[in-house]
């Protein structure tokens, strides 16, 4: 009856059988990025720092991270760190995924940060505020605004990332895809329904950044 | 012959401070753009109570001047006294003085991701740690001052630029300071709107407040001044009292540029 060699009905059956690990993705994509922001603020505010090493030092993070792959990083973290310290999967993976989305929201945030117009410090400083309280209470809020589409970005690539975790023995979603097709020998079908939690996963993503986007509206006009 | 009287407050308890000595005195002030000198050896006082406007063609270095009493552009060298006291340029100075400077900018440059009544709440709660509900009274006071108590809760981005100007200036206002400076408040306006701001602006210099000014609208430096200064390309070329500035300037190059920006007399 089938036309196609393979057996779709599998789909909806074993569906299912891939919660735990799809929560599995989200803990570790959540706690990365949440990670990421820390590492992506400090190293913004590093880059921004007229104190030369301090500026040196971020855009030397930047240029390591960004310039050398995702996998590269998973594995010294849990391979290479061995002989200092060992790292259980788990952690590994949110480090990892931590220190490499820190670079690319280093730079988001930077750029946000940039694009405020220079009279908001100095209406700041005029009522003479530091310059950190200035940035806390005037320069951040704003920019922060500005990178929300960046950052809902920069999230839904952080939460497709997370699959390489799979290669350190993390029990997300690409292992368990691996696993199942492995036991039942329906590849196709297992890495159907592993695209499909993907897709479920970004797709509710946009749809909360996007609410989070038209909230943050309400100071702007119309 | 002056229109307003010096306020006479007695100056109590205040440490051996000349009761006589101007509230800002520049001297010899000198900034530089990279090769190019835009203030030159300036000096300029401003005495309490005094409303100073600053005249002169763009490029004339006026911003910069006003600009440099409050640091947010570093001079090379010249000195800057506040009531006496040499203000230098380390933070935790600057921070202190910058409280007593009311600055009120060209582009508003309000707070756009709080309220009207937040962004005159901010400094006082921030800065001076003042409690919120007080802050809040004393800020609806001051928008009550400014004509838009009922544009308290709305958001800086719902405001006409006349509208905006004048909550900058509560703003200002709020931390009460001792000077209030004017970067061109007006220049950024549809001409219909510059009324409003300038109002504003003569009932402060009515209430005996200091000001430091630097316009393009004469016939506030005519009306409100107690003092013109007319700058050009990076010096003061003179200074006089309105009446004589407009009148009787000594300069070629002061009568030159009045004859520019003045509807012709009909004298």
């Amino acid at each position: 009856m089938n036309i196609l060699p393979w057996d779709l009905s599998a789909i909806p059956s074993r569906f299912f059988l891939f919660g735990e690990a799809a929560w599995y993705t989200v803990q570790i994509t959540g706690l990365g990025v949440l990670l990421g922001l820390v590492i992506g603020l400090i190293v913004a505010l590093g880059r921004l720092s007229s104190y030369r090493p301090i500026s040196a030092a971020s855009r030397a993070y930047i240029f390591l991270i960004r310039g050398t792959p995702l996998l590269v990083q998973l594995f010294i973290v849990y391979y290479g760190l061995t002989s200092i310290v060992t790292i259980a999967p788990i952690p590994s993976a949110v480090i990892a995924l931590g220190v490499h989305n820190g670079a690319y929201i280093a730079e988001i945030f930077r750029g946000s940060i940039q694009s405020i117009h220079y009279g908001q410090m100095e209406a700041a400083r005029s009522l003479g505020m530091t310059k950190g309280r200035a940035m806390r209470r005037i320069i951040l809020p704003q920019a922060f605004k500005r990178a929300v589409p960046s950052l809902g970005n920069q999230l839904i690539i952080a939460l497709k990332d997370s699959s390489l975790a799979s290669t350190i023995a993390v029990p997300e979603l690409m292992l368990r895809g691996r696993q199942m097709g492995s036991s039942t020998f329906m590849y196709m079908e297992m890495f159907i329904i592993v695209g499909i939690w993907y897709l479920l996963m970004t797709s509710v993503l946009s749809y909360i950044i996007h609410r989070i986007e038209t909230r943050l509206k309400v100071s702007d006009r119309d | 012959m002056t229109k307003k009287q010096e306020p006479k407050r007695p100056n109590k308890k205040k440490e051996a401070i000349d009761p006589h000595a101007p509230f800002l005195r520049i001297e010899k002030l000198n900034k530089f753009y990279g090769d190019l000198h835009v203030l030159k050896n300036i000096s300029l006082s401003v005495k309490k109570g005094e409303v100073v406007v600053i005249i002169g063609a763009s490029g004339s270095g006026k911003s910069t001047l006003l600009r440099c009493v409050n640091f947010l552009e570093k001079s090379k060298d010249g000195k800057i006294y506040i009531e006496g006291k040499r203000i230098r340029n380390q933070e935790k100075q600057l921070n202190k003085v910058r409280q007593d400077l009311g600055m009120v900018f060209q582009h508003f440059n309000l707070f756009p991701h709080m309220t009207v009544i937040q962004n005159v709440m901010e400094g006082m709660v921030q800065v001076k740690g003042m409690p919120k509900d007080d802050a809040r009274e004393k800020a609806l006071d001051l928008l009550e001052q400014v004509g838009l108590s009922d544009k308290a809760e709305v958001y800086p981005a719902m405001l006409s630029g006349g509208q905006k100007q004048r909550v900058a200036i509560a703003r200002a206002l709020a931390m009460d300071p001792k000077i209030m400076l004017f970067d061109e408040p007006t220049s950024a306006l549809d001409p219909e709107l510059v009324g409003e701001v300038l109002t504003v602006m003569t009932d402060l210099a009515k209430r005996g407040m200091t000001m430091l000014v630097v316009t393009h609208e004469m016939w506030f430096a005519k009306e409100v001044a107690d003092r013109v200064v007319f700058m050009d390309e990076g010096i003061i070329l003179e200074e006089a009292a309105p009446e004589k500035m407009f009148s009787a300037p000594e300069h070629d190059r002061t009568l030159e540029f009045l004859k520019q920006v003045l509807p012709p007399q009909e004298e």
